[in-house]
């Protein structure tokens, strides 16, 4: 036996291949150096994804414009709570003067960091008409915006073509809301065009200090800021796509905020972590299954249809939420305007119409592919929607991946995946303006958020109707119908809207966010 | 030894030029665009333009490849669109994780072995030598992302010793998140190293000096410590060399498993976000780590046994 | 690298030992081999059976509860789609298999053909194959594995080809010492001054003489391909969803290991146990062919 044992795997050592010194090459490196200050009040919390443009024309998703919302000013903000509203944040006052003007009147005293001067209205112009003079996926969130008048270095009125609602809950308080100085990106982009990740200016309460793609992203203090000191002196965001992987690393003590699956709620629930506290709140986001209208294999509306009537929405949710997640009737959730009571394709499907469907479109046995997010509940969403399609003969391939390459998969600008695009498990964050969803499917948002190529004109007319609007009840019956079209189309299944738990630390701090639980970390206290 | 020095810098260069012609064509032999197909899925027309002109996919092969060549002389492995950052930077911003990792696990699996090995040598075939023998096999045997993943739930999620993610921050936190993944890579190295230096040990105890220095009576963990080790301990530092892409490979499951910062984190994560050009640029350093490991290791070889020399 | 040609040309000097009972006699006294044999009996019988073995259909969803723990109806509980995970670990021992057998084989017979090339061929192209193949040896493991999924797309084919490339260069070397140190042998220039061809030479005197050597390093590869093809499925790049495999059931596991530890321990329990019987098997079964390498290392 000890022979067997003594010669054991030089073979199976060698095999691997060559030879010395990988202590020898390291020998001279400098070993990872300490990254972080020790001393200071630290806010570490977890983001569902790395940042990619901190430029306010060009952010995509929630996680660019939570970081954008600490280190640029807006003219008014969420406020954080239960209850949705907005406060002032870099406006003295502001007021709807007519249904197309807004007059503003900003602080004083605002300064740009590395000199470039205080925030005047000239940059306010410069920031919000940039949005819609560049093409950028975003610039619908400003809608209508014709320009912004400059009446003194404290007083504009902006100014759009036709009445504009969402100026409110989407526009001024989100995303393209955020101000730039107009020197600094002139200087830094060729006309002031997208700047990506490199920032030359802030007008927020902290300056972007290091970015490590992937592993973290550091804010601190603006030394210039004059407004109210925020609490913590500095906030580390660690981008961890897998919310599994964020709950070991809370667990672990890597961070101190995170959000939580809710098939792990229950879990936690029981079995807390020390000095945790957990609190759900109802997310307003939407998950759903689209499909490609262009797509020669989807082309037919009855197979788009079969697909819908093949899924089982509730047993999609039973195993990648536990069954804890409601059905989403449709890409409103529930309190938003334009809430629909039910789906028109029931949740649990029909096998049979989904057969049935096929047949009318004379294919069987074929191949789509599903695109998803490589995280473990979207991964589970793609595996049970394949071994439902499985039922109708329908064989679906899995192509999972990361958050940087999925969303730009329907992107004209970001290479032809776009033509090669299927199925997909689709997931976007939300505000509390139904505007937000509804202009992301109009035919000019065709190969830029509207990636299912949806195309309908009645929809367009009512999305640029909608906004005009005044009255809730009067909007509310736009976005379902709206809803309704979406679909009828048989491009759309929708899922859930999720929800939104998060669990943080209470020696740590006292957290701030959004009535949906999206994390507001200026407004986050140290204790 | 000159002559085999040279040599043996010849092959080594010989290889890595070999080395990056064939990953330059791996990339060229795909169907499609190569500007495409290095930029990946979220090029822009006119991030293809831009590098059809840098690769120069015009002029005539043996252009381009020369001209790959001459930007990697430069230190340029590319340049990665999605972070708009030279690859170089990006990958020797992490590879210093790695061999942090690296270097920490065959320390302490060293450490631990060298006694062993010595201990088994001096009592062959006791029961302590043959259960260490049993032992050594079965986990060189078992993969390290399986030691992983079982370390990870034991210690970090049953018991809740240590932490399950990241790199951690000051020193003495980085050493405390190094120790399960230490653990998992090198775990396998106590086996074979033990292995490594009982053999040599062996050998060498029945040399006639050491036998000369037994009869005069001195005792064993003298002649062990003074006479032999240092003997028996050479060939395995030479060895250790060998093993550098085994490190790596496992260090690419053990930063995936615990989140930690690295090369192999990063190529997981460049491979699925299909990122070629960090890809590429891992491949790249991470081959050129293991020619020059080889190189030094079979310099060393050379230098102790002459034998070595003439197979060349 | 030069001290494993040493081993190899050693190596062949053991050949030819030992009819198949001879072999089963040592096998059983060595305890380890012993060990070994039953454990790879073990999975390579459960691996062909085990349409027959399995209690459900391994890719239905929602058989069960998700991540439900073990009881009679689910033997091994159930993973976070609600399939039976006894069913999955056992259809799951067919892939790794699979593509040891397929990819070794494979990179057995190129090597073969290579070996020989470089062994008989003339001296410019010995020089070449022998750069190819230090090449070949000097890419990093999994780090390269990774590079030529991320070219050619995740799935079995391209681990399998991975494995089948990276594994080529050491048989080939191996064929190439052994037939070169036959070629200058006085015997064989006594055979072809008597007239006999190359291709006789080579299928007479070489090929037998090389192929048990061979063998024993394929059989010895087994652990290390196991291991690959699990690693990389566990990342994600090998086998692709529903298809049930030993790596990817352990990434589940990885995945949900605060709700369940049944899915890691049911992932990785037979990847350890199929590296350790062939590691096993192969460590005996090359010392009962190679007396001379019977010694401590």
């Amino acid at each position: 036996m000890n022979d067997v044992v003594g010669s054991v795997s030089r073979r199976a050592f060698l095999k691997t291949g060559a030879t010395l010194g990988g202590g020898i090459m390291a020998a001279g490196m400098p070993l990872s150096q300490a990254i972080w200050a020790a001393e200071g009040k630290v806010l570490t919390a977890r983001a569902n994804q790395d940042v990619d443009k901190l430029d306010p024309a060009f952010y995509l998703g929630a996680v660019n414009s939570e970081v954008m919302s600490c280190i640029y000013s807006k003219l008014i903000r969420y406020k954080p709570g239960s209850e949705w509203s907005w406060e002032l944040e870099a406006a003295e006052k502001i007021e709807q003067v007519d249904p197309t003007h807004i007059r503003f009147q900003l602080k004083k005293g605002i300064k740009f960091s590395n000199d470039y001067g205080e925030l005047t209205v000239r940059d306010v112009k410069f920031s919000f008409e940039r949005v819609i003079r560049l093409d950028s996926p975003s610039n619908f969130d400003w809608g209508p915006l014709d320009h912004v008048e400059v009446e003194d270095d404290y007083t504009g009125v902006i100014v759009f073509k036709t009445p504009f609602a969402p100026a409110w809950t989407l526009a001024l308080p989100y995303g393209a809301g955020h101000i730039v100085s107009e020197d600094a990106v002139m200087k830094a982009a060729k006309d002031g065009g997208p700047f990506g990740m490199t920032p030359t200016a802030f007008s927020g309460p902290y300056v972007f200090a290091d970015w490590k793609p992937n592993q973290h992203v550091l804010l601190t203090r603006n030394p210039e800021w004059s407004g109210p000191k925020p609490g913590f002196d500095e906030i580390r965001i660690l981008p961890i796509g897998d919310i599994k992987t964020a709950e070991r690393a809370y667990q672990a003590g890597d961070i101190d905020f995170t959000h939580i699956s809710v098939d792990s709620l229950a879990n936690f629930k029981s079995n807390s972590p020390a000095d945790t506290t957990i609190e759900e709140k109802p997310s307003i986001g939407i998950v759903y299954v689209g499909m490609n209208i262009d797509h020669p294999k989807l082309k037919d509306i009855n197979v788009r249809k079969a697909i819908q009537w093949a899924i089982n929405v509730p047993q999609i949710l039973d195993a990648a939420y536990a069954g804890q997640m409601e059905v989403a009737t449709g890409s409103l959730a529930r309190g938003l305007i334009g809430y629909r009571d039910k789906a028109l394709v029931p949740p649990e499907g029909d096998l049979a119409k989904a057969k049935e469907s096929l047949e009318k479109a004379g294919v069987s046995d074929f191949t789509v592919t599903v695109d998803c997010l490589n995280q473990s509940e979207f991964l589970t969403i793609a595996q049970v929607l394949q071994a439902q399609l499985s039922q109708i003969g329908v064989t679906a391939e899995i192509n999972a991946q990361d958050s940087g390459s999925f969303y730009t998969i329907g992107m004209e600008s970001e290479g032809d995946r776009w033509k090669d695009m299927q199925l997909i498990v689709q997931s976007f964050s939300n505000v509390p303006e139904p505007y937000y969803f509804s202009a992301t499917y109009t035919r000019d948002q065709i190969g830029k958020w509207n990636w299912e190529r949806f195309s309908s004109e009645r929809f367009d007319e009512l999305n640029a109707k909608a906004i005009t609007i005044d009255d809730p009840n009067e909007r509310a019956k736009l976005y379902r119908e709206m809803q309704d079209l979406m679909e009828d189309s048989g491009a759309y299944r929708y899922l859930t809207n999720g929800a939104s738990p998060f669990m943080y630390r209470t020696t740590r701090m006292q957290p701030a966010t959004r009535p949906d639980g999206v994390p507001h970390y200026v407004a986050f206290k140290p204790v | 030894m000159l002559l085999y020095l040279i040599k043996r810098v010849v092959l080594a260069i010989a290889i890595v030029v070999v080395a990056v012609t064939l990953l330059f064509l791996m990339i060229r032999a795909l169907p499609g665009d190569p500007a495409a197909v290095l930029l990946g899925p979220r090029a822009t027309p006119e991030m293809k333009a831009q590098l059809h002109e840098q690769m120069g996919l015009d002029k005539p092969f043996v252009v381009q490849l020369a001209a790959f060549f001459g930007g990697l002389l430069n230190g340029d492995l590319g340049f990665d669109v999605f972070s708009r950052r030279p690859v170089a930077d990006i990958v020797f911003e992490q590879l210093p994780y790695t061999i942090e990792l690296i270097l920490v696990s065959i320390l302490w699996a060293v450490s631990v072995a060298v006694p062993l090995g010595c201990y088994s040598a001096m009592r062959r075939n006791s029961v302590i030598d043959q259960v260490v023998g049993v032992v050594a096999v079965a986990t060189m045997a078992i993969p390290s992302f399986v030691v992983a993943v079982y370390a990870l739930l034991i210690f970090a999620v049953m018991l809740g010793w240590l932490p399950a993610i990241g790199a951690g921050n000051g020193l003495w936190d980085r050493l405390i998140h190094l120790i399960l993944p230490s653990l998992a890579i090198g775990i396998s190295w106590v086996g074979y190293v033990s292995r490594l230096v009982r053999a040599s040990m062996l050998e060498i105890l029945g040399e006639t000096h050491i036998r000369m220095a037994r009869s005069f009576g001195i005792s064993e963990w003298r002649i062990v410590a003074r006479y032999a080790l240092p003997l028996a301990i050479l060939p395995t530092v030479t060895i250790l060399g060998v093993g550098i892409a085994w490190l790596l490979s496992s260090a690419v499951f053990i930063e995936v498993v615990f989140a930690r910062p690295g090369i192999g984190a990063l190529i997981v994560n460049a491979v699925n976000t299909r990122n070629y050009p960090i890809v590429m640029g891992t491949v790249l350093v991470t081959t050129f780590l293991i020619v020059a490991a080889t190189t030094i290791s079979d310099l060393i070889n050379g230098a102790l046994d002459p034998r070595t020399r003439e197979k060349l | 690298m030069a001290s494993l040609e040493a081993i190899h040309t050693e190596a062949n000097a053991g050949q030819g030992h030992g009819s198949f009972r001879t072999v089963l006699r040592q096998l059983r006294k060595n305890r380890l081999g012993t060990l070994g044999v039953v454990l790879v009996l073990f999975i390579a019988v459960s691996a062909i059976f085990a349409p027959l073995i399995i209690t459900h259909d391994p890719t239905r969803i929602m058989v069960g509860p998700r991540l439900a723990d073990p009881s009679l109806n689910f033997l091994l509980g159930t993973d976070q789609l609600g399939r039976d995970t006894f069913s999955r670990v056992i259809m799951g021992g067919r892939i790794p298999l699979l593509v040891a057998f397929v990819s070794l084989g494979s990179s057995l017979a190129v090597g073969l053909v290579l070996g020989l090339l470089a062994g008989f061929g003339p001296r410019w192209l010995d020089n070449l194959l022998l750069l190819i193949f230090d090449t070949i040896r000097s890419f990093p493991g999994i780090i390269f594995a990774l590079a030529v999924i991320a070219l050619l797309g995740p799935s079995l084919t391209s681990v399998i080809l991975v494995i089948a490339i990276t594994s080529m260069p050491i048989y080939a070397r191996v064929v190439r010492t052994q037939t070169e140190a036959l070629r200058s042998s006085e015997y064989i220039a006594a055979e072809r001054s008597m007239g006999a061809g190359t291709n006789r030479i080579l299928a007479v005197h070489v090929l037998p003489n090389v192929i048990g050597p061979l063998l024993i390093l394929v059989s010895m590869d087994v652990p290390a391909v196991i291991a690959v093809e699990a690693g990389l499925s566990f990342l994600g790049m090998g086998v692709r969803p529903p298809t049930p495999d030993w790596g990817a059931i352990l990434n589940d596991g990885y995945s949900y290991i605060h709700e369940s530890v049944w899915l890691v321990i049911a992932g990785g329990i037979p990847i350890t146990l199929a590296t350790l019987g062939f590691t096993f098997l192969g460590e005996a079964l090359r010392d009962i062919f190679d007396p001379k390498l019977r010694k401590d290392l």
